[in-house]
């Protein structure tokens, strides 16, 4: 069979346009009329109070709504100028560039060393130096290279709750992915892991596009570039990280990071 | 396309979006059609069942079929044929009664025993006791009862004779004390604990709160357990022929003689002909609707449950208006009721006690009448030494049983597998597919052996030609135990966690792979613990293969000769007479066998959760 390399996005100063999205559950609207460019080497936060539609629309960057039962979007996505819901775009090439880190820590029940070559081998890897050398990469990435390298083939689930997430990350990084997607990654972690993957995500975002929902402002504040505040699957406002909290434009923004509501 | 600055590229083996979707299409199309099997094993049973049965219906008339009291078959010509099944209609219901009123009440008290009053320690021991239980071959059963409990009952009898309604009763007790005893279990622990702290809040005591609100809550579930009880009892063959006594007779007393539905198919299945082979089939299509019938009301009542529930949640226009006018002066009086639940609750203990004693008589009676047994004939001269003319060996059962174990899982396991997958991972959660086809796989493991002996004679055997043979054998045991892999299967397929198949997809791993990688990896103790479930319950069927794999004591030359597991094996032992000490002995055998397969179990099965049998 002939080997066809997965190519990737073609990522201009926009790394992702969306335009006038909705989306459906059923016959309840969760995202209206979605407009939003996100930059390329930076990090964006979505912030709002629970069920504003934020990690919907996260989702929506992945494909993984496709999951979802009668779920309808509408609108474009674009990654790089292509459009992500076309018909001739391959799921694979989509999440191979676009990298996910879930809510809770989500490691596979195997060793380390297995966890991060699992999507590598399911691209066709099989040199073990190669894997070695992408190991070892994806974990200096998330920074744990020094604290795993003596323990790859120990089970995942043994780590605990915050090196686990950071292993979630260095899988998502195993496939070099241009974007990646953290849909509250802290929200299940301690103080210090926390602050650990923090950390992470600014050295990331030299190479790659982070888009990050988040319940903590504080957060938003301290990491992000931009900043996109939803409210009932509306986006109320974006903008720079910095004006959204010390000057937004509007009221439901002003009164949501002062904390009263949400 | 931009270069890249990575050093490693990742390459995509499956070519086109076109050829990706065409792989994931036909896997998805052939885990469906597996999904399929059980409906058309049930619904080909059906047909099969009443295309056979119909000349004799003919011939007879349903009526006469039916509400004939007669049974003669005889070879002098058809005019002096009756074939009457009403005697044995009702053998077969006041038996069912029976042992219902000792297995099933047993069963709940030990239930509530072990889920309320057991303590910690002994917990596990107690769980693992009613599944040994649930495990021994029915004509092991058999023979304890007509070895102990025929000749004891003698004793008491006014006739002298043990044999009948009450040793049946007693014998059917215990063997579906185990299903009703896990089933119950299993619907009281889950029976939500905020009751109980309710209950216990408002000054109940630990043992009104079980009897009151526990139990009560765990209605249908513990139904349901009846039900299937009650199933298991009317199916049941090979111990009712061992203590019925088998005289085709309208039951008079606890000590007449009588014959079952089941017992009369299996004694005259293997030499009737013509009118008097479909009269039996006949017979088994009867037990079949029967069975069919008892699983709709089953399904009836855990519906209606969940409908009860939902309308009472719902129906806020069903308040009752209360006539407060009529209010009594009366002083209130709170009075202490906690003794009479106090009683019921040594009931309970006593119950157990009861099971407990039933279990070590019976193992106990094996192992030393086994024990003494081999010492008469020689171990190894018994287990592996020649076998065929003039030579008793169990040779040739540990040849059959291999060979029926193995093609029964080589067919099972990749349907039941299959089925499972479709189940969980193609198809919407409870979704009107999915719930028929969870339907018919209960369904199809509810209809009792002897009847599957008939479906397969009339398949395999007849239509296929395949005779008395192991490949018939195994191809009917393959539809028997696959019911047992696809739930438990399906059920370790729930249990992995939706996120590990996310992060798959995230990946960009598509369905299949992520199956094959990841699901069904994890699910592995849940399929290990499947095959040998399976393998347990061909270890202690008798019934079916007595019908289709046949009965011989020769080694099989091939998997087309006919060949005799652990279980039939013995069960030609005990009818013959004359191998009492081959008979014990065999018995033995299979009591480690079914030992070895519950430890097994025990061993691999998911922590947490314990597997009914």
């Amino acid at each position: 069979m002939k080997v066809k390399e997965i190519e990737k996005f073609n990522l201009e100063e926009t790394a992702i346009n969306i335009q006038n999205a909705n989306l459906y559950y059923g016959s309840f609207q969760a995202l209206k009329d979605i407009n939003m460019q996100i930059k390329k080497g930076e990090i964006t936060a979505f912030i709002g109070p629970s069920g504003c539609g934020k990690s919907t629309l996260l989702k929506c960057l992945n494909r993984m709504n496709d999951l979802v039962e009668n779920c309808k979007i509408e609108g474009k996505f674009e990654i790089g100028g292509r459009d992500i819901y076309a018909q001739g775009m391959m799921l694979q090439m989509l999440r191979k560039n676009v990298g996910m880190v879930f809510q809770k820590p989500n490691p596979f029940p195997m060793s380390v060393y297995d966890n991060i070559t699992y999507a590598p081998r399911l691209y066709g890897i099989r040199d073990k130096s190669t894997l070695n050398e992408i190991v070892e990469k994806s974990l200096k990435g998330a920074a744990m290279w020094n604290e795993l390298k003596d323990r790859l083939n120990k089970s995942a689930l043994a780590l605990s709750g915050g090196q686990q997430q950071r292993l979630c990350i260095a899988r998502a990084l195993s496939v070099d992915p241009q974007i990646l997607l953290m849909d509250e990654p802290t929200s299940a972690l301690d103080p210090i892991s926390t602050g650990k993957i923090e950390e992470l995500c600014s050295s990331l975002k030299e190479n790659v596009t982070i888009v990050m929902v988040t319940h903590n402002m504080q957060q938003a504040a301290r990491v992000s570039d931009k900043t996109g505040f939803f409210l009932l699957g509306e986006l109320i406002e974006f903008d720079e990280t910095e004006n959204i909290f010390s000057n937004p434009q509007k009221e439901q923004t002003e009164r949501y990071i002062t904390g009263r509501f949400g | 396309m931009d270069k890249q600055k990575t050093n490693t590229s990742f390459k995509n083996t499956i070519n086109t979006k076109k050829k990706m979707t065409a792989q994931e299409t036909v896997a998805k199309a052939i885990f469906a059609l597996a999904a399929v099997f059980a409906i058309l094993s049930v619904v080909s049973i059906i047909i099969y069942l009443l295309i056979a049965g119909i000349p004799a219906l003919k011939e007879i008339g349903i009526f006469n079929f039916l509400f004939g009291t007669t049974w003669s078959p005889s070879y002098d010509g058809p005019a002096s044929e009756k074939f009457g099944i009403l005697p044995m209609i009702v053998g077969s219901i006041i038996a069912t009664f029976g042992a219902l009123t000792i297995g099933g009440t047993l069963g709940i008290l030990v239930a509530v025993f072990l889920v309320y009053f057991c303590p910690k320690k002994l917990k596990t021991a107690l769980t693992q006791t009613i599944s040994l239980l649930a495990g021994i071959p029915s004509v092991v059963y058999g023979y304890f009862g007509l070895k102990q409990i025929v000749p004891l009952l003698a004793k008491i009898s006014p006739n002298n004779n043990g044999t009948g309604i009450l040793a049946v009763s007693l014998v059917l007790g215990i063997m579906i004390l185990p299903t009703v005893a896990s089933l119950a279990k299993d619907a009281l622990s889950s029976v939500s604990p905020t009751y109980y702290e309710g209950a216990l809040a408002l000054g109940m005591t630990k043992e009104q709160a079980v009897f009151r609100i526990m139990m009560p809550s765990a209605k249908s579930g513990i139904m349901t357990a009846l039900g299937l009880g009650i199933g298991r009892a009317v199916g049941e063959t090979m111990a009712v022929i061992m203590v019925a006594g088998n005289t085709v007779q309208f039951p008079k007393g606890l000590f007449e003689g009588f014959m079952t539905l089941t017992g009369n198919i299996v004694m005259d299945m293997s030499y009737a002909m013509g009118v008097h082979r479909s009269a039996l089939v006949a017979t088994g299509f009867v037990l079949l609707m029967f069975i069919l019938c008892l699983n709709c009301v089953l399904y009836f009542i855990k519906n209606s449950q969940k409908i009860k529930d939902k309308a009472n949640q719902k129906d806020k226009k069903n308040c009752h208006k209360y006539n407060f006018d009529t209010a009594s002066s009366k002083a209130i009086v709170y009075a202490n009721k906690t003794k009479l639940y106090t009683v019921i609750k040594y009931i309970c203990f006593a119950a157990t006690i009861i099971m407990l004693a039933a279990i070590a008589y019976l193992i106990l009676f094996i192992v030393i009448k086994g024990i003494i047994a081999f010492g008469r004939v020689g171990v190894l001269n018994f287990l592996f030494g020649k076998s065929g003319a003039g030579y008793i060996s169990l040779a040739p059962a540990f040849v059959s049983t291999g060979a029926l174990i193995l093609i029964a899982l080589a067919i099972a396991l990749p349907i039941g597998i299959s089925a499972a997958i479709f189940l969980v991972e193609y198809s919407r959660k409870n979704s009107v597919f999915v719930q028929i086809i969870r339907l018919f796989t209960d369904t199809l493991s509810g209809i009792p052996s002897i009847v599957f002996g008939l479906f397969g004679v009339i398949v395999f055997n007849d239509f296929f030609g395949l005779n008395y043979s192991l490949l018939s054998g195994g191809l009917t045991l393959s539809i028997m135990i696959l019911p047992t892999i696809v739930r438990s299967v399906e059920e370790s397929l729930l249990a992995v966690p939706l996120m590990y198949r996310e992060a798959s997809f995230a990946l960009g791993a598509g369905k299949l792979h992520t199956i094959a990688k990841i699901v069904l990896p994890c699910a592995i103790k849940g399929i290990l613990t499947a095959t040998i479930l399976s393998i347990g319950r061909i270890v202690s069927e008798s019934a079916a293969l007595l019908l289709t794999a046949g009965s011989v004591k020769n080694m099989p030359a091939s998997i087309t000769s006919p060949g005799s597991s652990f279980a039939v094996m013995m069960y030609m032992f005990a009818s013959e007479g004359m191998y009492m000490d081959e008979t014990y002995a065999t018995a033995l055998v299979l009591l480690v066998l079914v030992v070895i397969i519950n430890m097994l179990v025990f061993a691999i099965a998911p922590k947490g959760k314990e597997k009914k049998v």
